[in-house]
């Protein structure tokens, strides 16, 4: 037991020293492969930490959203729909909500304007991203068009919160009287409707029985929302694909160039050893050594990397391109989350084949005969 | 004691340009003795080394090891005899690792690492303790002389220094049995003449030395006990030293 200890350590020693005296070889392999399991990393953590925040903000979303539906198109929905549906069985709650978007001409961003019960008239909450974009503090006032074109001033009563960044960067919440009179809306009128359904199982049924029962209306169950939301942070969003596609290739090459590649020195050195007395298995653990020193100081390097930049830099490198706001860029710290499995396959998908990499030629210089290196 | 029995080696047979270097070749060479194969480049001596060596082996014939040749080799204190020629590899690995102590003709140390890395490099999967293995070392490449280049990378030594370190590596598994090809070729006169020196010192420790060589130095000194003339793969003739 312990000559095998001592066996594996002797040569992971010497893997080691082999290693350091093609510094300049090695390091640009690490820093490559450091760079591509980066990469990948941080596009895991990124989709899943952001994943994880949209399904955290769907937790306080209603459990079905009524729609009405004119030719297809979205229209108000009559107040008289609430009594009706509230009479459905299943159903707890149905509270009518009035929202619509705003574009600013200004800053050329789409704003959210929603109705709150507790503000009173005159005043706004507004989200992180327009007040970091229009530079406004809470006291100042808020500029917005109104329908006939005159503008209206608010004035700001709070900055919404940070932790809520990501529902709440493009929000400006009013009263319901001043949000009917930007958006002249009527009275009796609702931009849609909320509903909170006490059994998740029935949730379905209650909206087949709502789009039955209202031809012109169009449920929107909290798991297509959720699913939404999947489609576009989840990695199967065209932009991760491609990130992740190159990242992917790139490893693909460079191992692919590490498994067709031995040189003539190393080729010798390996008949060296055998000459001297290594077997063809001594040889394959000195090179699994070798790259599984390369690949695991790579992978936790990489994953080191990506976990800062990701959880304490707010993935400042992808941010632009993955978050999807065109102008109000939410801000805000994702939650340190890491799913382990994410984190086996990451392994499994870098360490595993270019460790395989590096073994399969020096397993076919390894079992030559040594007399090569005699007559070298 | 290593006995060869009728050892033919054929290379690339069933191709356009097989040739055969080693031919039929019967010969016993004596433990504890100093034997020379000679003879001009093309001989066969380099391939008669590698099959006694253990590096490859041979299309027919038996070689057969006996005595302290193979008392290092794991189960050999129990055989009298042990017939290297159809043994698995890693048993030839074990055999080459704890018998044998090769000198190559351009020292096959490899570049890069230091003197004493080199030197310690086969006993690396003996499993033997790592610090043992390093006083051993450091102990023979005082014995050579050159302790002081112990973490010096091999590249930068001298001819003389660089064929004392691959002495020294050649001892390190305490094989009975040293085998050096050409151990001459790339020496000047004095170097020669020191290196027999300390062949002649493995001898009167018990090992047995074979060298192939065409060197006078080498041939012609008073150390070998045997020669034997090699050409075309064949033995013309085997005998004391004059």
């Amino acid at each position: 037991m312990n000559r095998s200890i001592e066996r594996h350590r002797n040569i992971l020693d010497f893997a080691l020293s082999s290693l350091l005296r093609r510094k300049g070889k090695n390091v640009s392999l690490w820093v490559m492969y450091t760079l591509v399991v980066f990469l990948i990393a941080a596009i895991v953590f990124y989709t899943h930490a952001l994943k994880r925040e949209a399904a955290l903000i769907l937790q306080g979303a209603p459990d079905i959203v009524v729609q009405k539906m004119v030719a297809g198109r979205h229209d108000l929905v009559p107040v008289g729909y609430v009594e009706k549906i509230a009479a459905i069985r299943g159903v707890t709650a149905v509270r009518p909500r009035l929202w619509g978007y705003y574009y600013d001409a200004v800053t050329g961003a789409n704003f959210t304007l929603m109705a709150s019960d507790d503000l009173p008239p005159g005043t706004a909450d507004i989200g992180n991203g327009i007040a970091r974009t229009m530079r406004i503090a809470e006291g100042d006032f808020i500029p917005i068009r109104a329908v006939p074109g005159a503008t209206t001033l608010f004035q700001v009563r709070k900055v919404l919160p940070y932790a809520s960044e990501l529902a709440s960067s493009d929000l400006i919440l009013l009263s319901e009287g001043d949000l009917r009179a930007l958006f002249d809306f009527p009275r009796g009128f609702a931009t849609d409707l909320a509903l909170t359904v006490g059994n998740p199982a029935e949730r379905a049924t209650i909206a087949a029985k709502i789009a039955a029962q209202f031809p012109d209306s169009r449920p929107i169950l909290n798991s297509e929302i959720l699913r939404t939301y999947d489609s576009i942070f989840d990695w199967r969003g065209g932009m991760m694909v491609v990130m992740l596609g190159v990242a992917v290739f790139s490893f693909v090459i460079f191992a692919w160039d590490k498994a067709t590649g031995l040189s003539a020195e190393e080729r010798k050195e390996i008949g060296i050893l055998k000459s001297v007395g290594w077997e063809t298995g001594d040889v394959l653990l000195l090179k699994f050594w070798e790259g599984a020193v390369v690949s695991l100081a790579a992978f936790l390097c990489g994953v080191i990397l990506a976990y800062v930049q990701v959880f304490f830099f707010s993935a400042s490198l992808f941010e632009p391109a993955l978050k999807g706001w065109a102008v109000l860029y939410p801000r805000f710290k994702l939650v340190p989350d890491v799913d382990p499995y994410l984190l086996a396959v990451l392994f499994f998908l870098t360490v595993v084949p270019y460790t395989v990499a590096t073994i399969i030629p020096s397993w076919r210089a390894a079992t030559v005969d040594p007399d090569a290196a005699m007559r070298s | 004691m290593i006995a060869l029995h009728d050892v033919t080696k054929s290379f690339n047979i069933g191709k356009p340009n097989p040739f055969t270097a080693v031919r039929s070749v019967g010969l016993t060479i004596a433990a504890a003795r100093l034997t020379v194969l000679k003879g001009p480049s093309g001989s066969g001596k380099t391939t008669l080394l590698t099959l006694i060596g253990c590096m490859a082996r041979p299309t027919s014939g038996r070689i057969v090891l006996s005595g302290d040749g193979i008392a290092g080799f794991p189960g050999g204190e129990e055989m009298r005899e042990l017939d290297i020629t159809s043994l698995p590899e890693r048993f030839l690995a074990g055999i080459r690792r704890a018998t044998f102590g090769f000198i190559f003709q351009h020292f096959n140390l490899v570049r890069g690492i230091t003197v004493l890395e080199n030197v310690m490099l086969p006993a690396y999967p003996t499993g033997e303790r790592h610090g043992e293995v390093r006083k051993r070392a450091v102990e023979l490449l005082s014995l050579f002389n050159v302790e002081r280049h112990a973490h010096s990378r091999v590249d930068l030594l001298s001819g003389g220094e660089t064929q004392r370190v691959a002495i020294a590596r050649a001892l390190i598994n305490r094989p009975s049995v040293i085998v050096a090809d050409e151990p001459t070729a790339h020496l000047d006169t004095d170097l020669s003449r020191e290196f027999m020196e300390i062949v002649g010192s493995f001898k009167r420790e018990g090992k047995t030395v074979l060298i192939a060589s065409h060197d006078p130095l080498v041939c012609e000194s008073s150390r070998v006990d045997t020669v034997v003339e090699m050409r075309d793969g064949r033995i013309l003739r085997s005998g004391s030293a004059p």
